[in-house]
């Protein structure tokens, strides 16, 4: 088996592996280790590292790299990507593919360092001016980061979209054994500036922008229709159905199996695109079902907006959603049993 | 699954003896997981980490209920001992942990003058690789050669070899320990 790798390492050497060679990012705890790797590790590769002077020039120096056709990417955390909306609505505007790696600590204007899913709205909801949204990709595990990293480059440079891998404090601290992929070659994206005025310039005075809007709005269904992903475990008989993405999802993985084993009923929705949200795993869910649990790191709920509002679409509108907030930590697999457990008993209320 | 939690003062290489311990079962093919506590931590502060180990996936990577429980100073044990899962196990630095570690029937807490021993050997900084030693042998499942060899490889990957002679005895002393 491979030896024991950083989150923060592995998240970095898979961009590389994944053909990026422009990195330019500020540090913030907790995803510093991000840069510190790819400071010595990207010149190895004859790729380019920029600390910048501040998180929104970050992303005016990723747009020149991007515009260029290069594999870009950058990390920040919660606060650090708040800085950075103003780059990331450009770059949309401009159909700029990135990946931004968010290692979410949790908390409201600076936060705190601790682990956390308090950016679940701002991220899939786009999170600077506009009318956008990026693709958000959220793992479980180091080999499912790695995996995913790879997937969200070729997901951003396929639709022209940037792309955020969202995922927690404690997934970027940890440890765990993973595997990488062979080195990947990335030739320069068609179409880009390759400094001899090879391709027709677009001036945004001249640009059709009722018809963009038409394409878009296609555009975003045609990702919903096509790029969902989501795990899922014993939906088919499930009386309750656990809903939990990210480190939450893992913790919530092994308590569906624990509580399986005690003859319990219940099944599990893990989100891994958070955007598009996994409508889709909804419509394999028993009928019958008696109640959703979303399970977050968070105080208030985020993701619980959108699990209510997949299940407008189905027949089980009138379904109840339970949510735990678990701020400050991953919700223990205990935790999640005795929340369960709460609800079959019905003593919480539902959220909708 | 085993969970070991590791704590005690920054500086006293607990978040390496865990680390130790996660490459010693990976390199036993097993799954593993090693997460810190982090954040404003400084040298001299409290520091932790936690690690699972087992043939299944690993879920939760954080605290849940530790089979063992390494403390290196009083805070840690006095902070963490209520955590330990029952018929559980509580290794203590028997020099440092000076309060009174009686405090529940249904764990076992073993008493290793470590930082005494590892100075008596010539590796004073050595008292947390006899540590992973003696967790070695109480997880029941790391040989002496597995867990010597496994630590060796970590170390020397890490460009930090020229230790592995003083490695080597602190994790046999810890290894072979008797009350």
């Amino acid at each position: 088996m491979e030896d024991m790798i950083k989150g923060n390492h592995a998240f970095a050497e898979a961009a590389i592996r994944a053909g990026a060679t422009f990195y330019a990012g500020y540090p913030i705890t907790p995803s510093s280790e991000i840069m510190e790797y790819l400071s010595v590790r990207l010149p190895e590769i004859g790729g380019v590292f920029i600390q910048a002077e501040s998180e929104g020039a970050s992303m005016n120096i990723l747009t020149g790299a991007s515009a260029s056709g290069v594999r870009c990417f950058t990390a920040s955390s919660s606060v650090g990507m708040t800085l950075k909306q103003e780059g990331i609505s450009h770059m949309a505007d401009s159909y700029l593919p990135f990946l931004a790696i968010n290692v979410v600590r949790y908390g409201t204007g600076l936060g705190t360092l601790d682990t956390g899913q308090s950016d679940y709205l701002r991220d899939t909801r786009g999170g600077g001016s506009g009318d956008y949204r990026t693709f958000v990709l959220s793992p479980y595990s180091l080999q499912e980061a790695v995996e995913l990293i790879g997937h969200g480059f070729d997901l951003g440079d396929k639709y022209g979209m940037g792309t955020i891998l969202h995922t927690e404090a404690a997934l970027g601290q940890m440890m765990e054994p993973c595997t990488f992929p062979e080195m990947k070659k990335v030739e320069r994206r068609h179409g880009s500036i390759d400094g001899t005025y090879s391709f027709e310039r677009i001036s945004p005075l001249y640009r059709d922008r009722r018809q963009e809007a038409i394409d878009e709005k296609a555009k975003y269904d045609s990702i919903k229709e096509n790029e969902q992903m989501w795990a899922e475990e014993s939906l088919e008989d499930a009386e309750y159905v656990i809903v939990a993405y990210g480190l939450a999802g893992r913790s919530a993985t092994g308590a569906v199996k624990q509580l399986r084993n005690e003859g319990y009923k219940v099944g599990l929705i893990r989100p891994i695109t958070l955007w598009p949200f996994p409508e889709k795993a909804f419509d394999k869910v028993n009928k019958d079902v008696k109640g959703y649990i979303s399970v977050e790191e968070n105080a208030t709920g985020q993701m619980v907006e959108d699990i209510a509002l997949t299940l407008k679409k189905t027949i089980q509108s009138s379904k109840p959603v339970y949510m735990f907030a678990n701020a400050f930590g991953i919700p223990t697999m205990k935790k999640i049993k005795a929340d369960f457990i709460s609800v079959r008993n019905g003593e919480i209320k539902e959220v909708y | 699954m085993k969970e070991i939690l590791f704590a005690g003062l920054g500086g006293q290489g607990i978040l390496t003896s865990g680390l130790v311990i996660s490459q010693i079962a990976v390199s036993k093919d097993l799954n593993a997981t090693w997460i810190p506590q982090y954040g404003a931590a400084m040298r001299g502060g409290t520091a932790n980490c936690t690690v699972k180990f087992g043939n299944d996936m690993v879920y939760n990577p954080a605290q849940e209920e530790p089979d063992i429980l390494l403390a290196m100073n009083n805070p840690s044990f006095q902070k963490f001992v209520g955590m330990v899962a029952p018929g559980g196990t509580v290794v203590i630095d028997s020099g440092l942990v000076t309060c009174d570690t009686d405090v529940r029937d249904d764990i076992t807490v073993i008493g290793v003058p470590s930082s005494e021993m590892a100075i008596e050997m010539g590796h004073a900084k050595g008292a947390n690789i006899i540590m992973v030693g003696v967790i070695a042998k109480v997880s029941g499942d790391i040989t002496e050669e597995d867990g010597i060899s496994g630590m060796n490889e970590m170390f020397r990957k890490k460009g930090k070899s020229k230790f592995e002679e003083l490695n080597t005895k602190a994790f046999k002393l810890g290894y072979n320990f008797k009350k």
